[in-house]
């Protein structure tokens, strides 16, 4: 049945490409972005918790009850 | 430098808190009560408003929406401002949202017990309830875009770009699931019908699971995390990857909730591929998380916070591993309508989002009162009766899972089933079902302990209401800044980045729902299918009040040990005007999508006034109230109108004349009842229950089946 209705699309071949290619592009153009950003940028980032809010080390000491 | 000092709200946080807490201890509790009734039934002491099939919604409703709800706004309330170095862009919106929220809840807990519900897993709650959280969800967005926007804080954190996928989501999620014919105050009918609607409910009920317990939560993992571990998380790189990975493919997995049923093989092909892939991203994170915490593990053995989180995100990767893996069709055909599903998401539930929360109580509780957590060592006590808790809870149930699929199939050597009586597999589980509640009890006492620290905790400290804090300006800052490269533009730029983002979200369900919707021969039509009479569609709507469909499915799977048992495999032109479909997604009893004809109408009657009569051992409880209470004819006229409007074929003629078509109908069964020495009324509600019952399946038992396609 799925064959039938898909075969009855006019141009239905491109359809596959243009999947594949979105996919591949999405994919490497995402990779891609991820590698090239510059490391000062990556660590200032990840920094962002731990500047932000209340200092951890006062409420992190056990308590000893 | 223009230097602002300014003040982050820690009421909100606060508010949501406590909320987090009771909801949670009440969600948890309405599950004990269920799982109790699994192999007690006479525990709802046959009181219609605790039966299984009305509070299990309400369990899963408030452990999702209550519990893990507030817990969500509670940490993105946190962290939100404080990665944005601003208060929330308004008091009162963030109020607004707070008392939405709790109001919907409570209409949640009131409305589920009476009996109204659309049946929809995890959108049962009626139409008024469902255009208050619209209002509630936008007021949310636009107090997180507002703030946001009112930042001093140049770059957006990717907690933030979670919690901007979420907002966005769910809103589109909520109302294209949403869509329904009012039908009355407190009934409506889906605008969907049958393989459509259950499309629609999968990848809405899919993707809330996504976009409500994981993104949000990966999100406040991005965040919390690395707070309590006092460094920064492992990759930032990867956290990058993982995101646009993540939101870009979840949406199409949601067909892998329907494997092998109606549903076209196109569509369930896609949602088995896209959830392999999503190991990929998933364990990306799940790994991020735990490296965020190398050369730390000294304080995972210390602070309770930390232990918990490792507990979270290990669940994380287990569910996230697990849930692909049940997506193959192969491994679904065993898993599927049975105990696995539930262990599953419990696996999710108790382990991913309930630790998840619990570290975050126990972080912001201390900070917000400004002292040390009353009890560490309760708070460990806590992380091991709760982590004995899940373990007590998933082993039986998994135990329970594989046995009832194992058993379902098993043919002996003469080819027939071996079990060919369901009550024998659940029989046979019952024990697991016993061990479960213990299990569930153990989660439970640990979060009651948690309570009981908190509040001393909080007994202990003194309230900050507002936290001051000074950051410049964001135009200094950003003058500072230079030059801009892309990454830096999409990420500084919220609405440039929420329309990438909702456009790596919707995608997928375009593909999806799209051609479902618009091209007929997805949904071959037959010829002998007809619309429900007025009597089988007030039964049938009893059916959906009593939550039937919380333990039987109707959707008869392509499998010999299926079709010996249950009759022909079910197909999508059999659903063509329900509206909603009810197909269930568990098996506690056998299918009924070919229930029709198999039993007198007597023996419906005894059956549903006591089951154990019928069927000793069957653990379904009893419906003595069918039996009294009376049928509301008054409506029907409302409800034929409604369902017209969405495309049921009813002529005005049949709707005018429905009373009159009902009472004969009914008249019918009362005399097949007197066949079978029962005394009835015909207006009472059994009669329409059995109606329906009797009618299921029979369209195509009738006529032979005639199929537009092939």
């Amino acid at each position: 049945m799925e064959e039938k209705i898909i075969c009855g699309i006019t141009g239905v071949g491109i359809y596959g490409v243009i999947s594949i290619s979105m996919f591949f592009i999405f994919f490497t153009g995402m990779l891609v972005w991820a590698l090239l950003q510059k490391k000062s940028y990556l660590n200032k980032m990840g920094a962002m918790p731990l500047d932000s809010g209340e200092s951890a080390d006062k409420f992190t000491e056990t308590s000893q009850r | 430098m223009n230097v602002e000092t300014f003040k982050y709200d820690n009421r909100i946080v606060r508010a949501f808190g406590i909320a987090t807490v009771v909801w949670g201890i009440v969600g948890m509790l309405v599950g004990l009560i269920a799982a109790v009734e699994l192999f007690l039934p006479g525990a709802s002491l046959n009181l219609q408003y605790i039966t299984f099939g009305r509070i299990r919604p309400l369990h899963t409703n408030a452990v999702i929406f209550a519990f893990v709800g507030n817990g969500m706004f509670m940490g993105i309330y946190y962290s939100l401002q404080r990665l944005c170095k601003a208060r929330m862009f308004s008091d009162f919106l963030s109020w607004f949202n707070f008392w939405g929220w709790q109001l919907i809840i409570v209409s949640a807990a009131l409305t589920l017990p009476l009996g109204y519900t659309t049946s929809k897993e995890y959108a049962e709650l009626e139409w008024p309830i469902k255009i208050a959280i619209t209002i509630v969800w936008v007021a949310f967005a636009v107090n997180f875009f507002g703030t946001l926007v009112k930042r001093r804080e140049k770059h957006m954190y990717v907690a933030i770009w979670f919690y901007i996928s979420t907002v966005i989501a769910i809103a589109v999620l909520h109302i294209t699931n949403s869509m329904t014919m009012p039908a009355g105050l407190f009934k409506s009918y889906s605008m969907y019908a049958g393989v459509q609607d259950a499309l629609v409910q999968w990848w809405y009920g899919h993707n809330a699971v996504a976009f409500f317990l994981t993104t949000p939560y990966l999100g406040l993992m991005y965040y919390f995390l690395p707070k309590a571990a006092g460094r920064p998380v492992f990759s930032y790189r990867l956290s990058i990857i993982h995101f646009w990975a993540l939101v870009f493919l979840y949406i199409w997995a949601g067909p892998h909730h329907l494997l092998y049923t109606a549903l076209p093989d196109w569509a369930q092909s896609l949602g088995m591929v896209f959830s392999l892939m999503l190991i990929a991203p998933s364990w990306g994170g799940m790994l991020n998380g735990l490296l965020t915490l190398r050369g730390a593990w000294d304080k995972v053995r210390q602070d309770p916070v930390l232990k918990f989180m490792v507990a979270a995100v290990t669940a994380y990767g287990m569910a996230t591993l697990e849930g692909p893996l049940m997506s193959i069709k192969s491994v679904n055909g065993l898993t599927h309508y049975t105990d696995w599903t539930i262990a599953h998401a419990h696996g999710g539930a108790l382990g991913w989002n309930g630790f998840l929360t619990f570290s975050m109580l126990y972080f912001l509780f201390p900070r917000l009162y400004n002292t040390k957590l009353w009890s560490t060592k309760l708070a460990n006590y806590h992380f091991w009766i709760g982590t004995l808790g899940i373990v007590f809870y998933l082993i039986p149930i998994y135990v329970a899972g594989v046995t009832e699929g194992l058993m379902w199939k098993q043919f002996n050597k003469d080819g027939f089933l071996q079990y060919p009586n369901f009550l024998e597999s659940i029989v046979q589980v019952v024990p697991m079902f016993q061990l479960r509640a213990i299990g569930g009890t153990l989660y439970f006492v640990g979060a009651l302990l948690m309570a009981y620290n908190l509040y001393r905790t909080a007994k202990a400290g003194k309230f900050e209401p507002d936290t001051e804090a000074q950051a410049p300006a964001l135009e200094k800052a950003e003058a500072a800044h230079g030059k801009l490269a892309f990454h830096r533009l999409l990420e500084g730029k919220p609405l440039f980045f929420t329309v990438l983002a909702a456009v790596a979200l919707l995608v997928g369900g375009a593909v999806e729902l799209f051609p479902l919707f618009l091209i007929k021969e997805n949904v071959p039509t037959i010829v002998s299918v007809h619309p429900y009479t007025p009597l089988e569609v007030l039964g049938r709507d009893i059916y959906i009040r009593e939550g039937c469909l919380g333990c039987h499915s109707q959707m008869i799977r392509p499998f010999r040990s299926e079709t010996e048992r249950y009759g022909e495999y079910s197909k999508a032109g059999e659903y063509v005007y329900d509206h909603p479909f009810l197909w269930g997604s568990e098996r506690k009893g056998p299918d009924l999508a070919r229930e029709g004809g198999k039993y007198p109408d007597a023996w419906h009657f005894n059956h549903m006034d006591y089951p154990g009569n019928v069927s000793p051992g069957s653990i379904m409880p009893r419906y003595p109230w069918l039996l009294t209470q009376k049928l509301d004819v008054q409506s029907i006229e409302d409800r034929l109108n409604a369902l017209r409007r969405v495309g049921v074929p009813y002529t005005a003629d049949r709707i005018a004349g429905a009373r009159a078509e009902l009472a004969a109908q009914a008249a019918k069964v009362v005399a097949n009842l007197k066949q079978g020495s029962v005394n009835s009324e015909p207006d009472k509600e059994i009669i329409a229950l059995i109606a329906y019952l009797q009618r299921l399946g029979t369209d195509i038992k009738t006529a032979p089946v005639a199929t537009a396609a092939k």
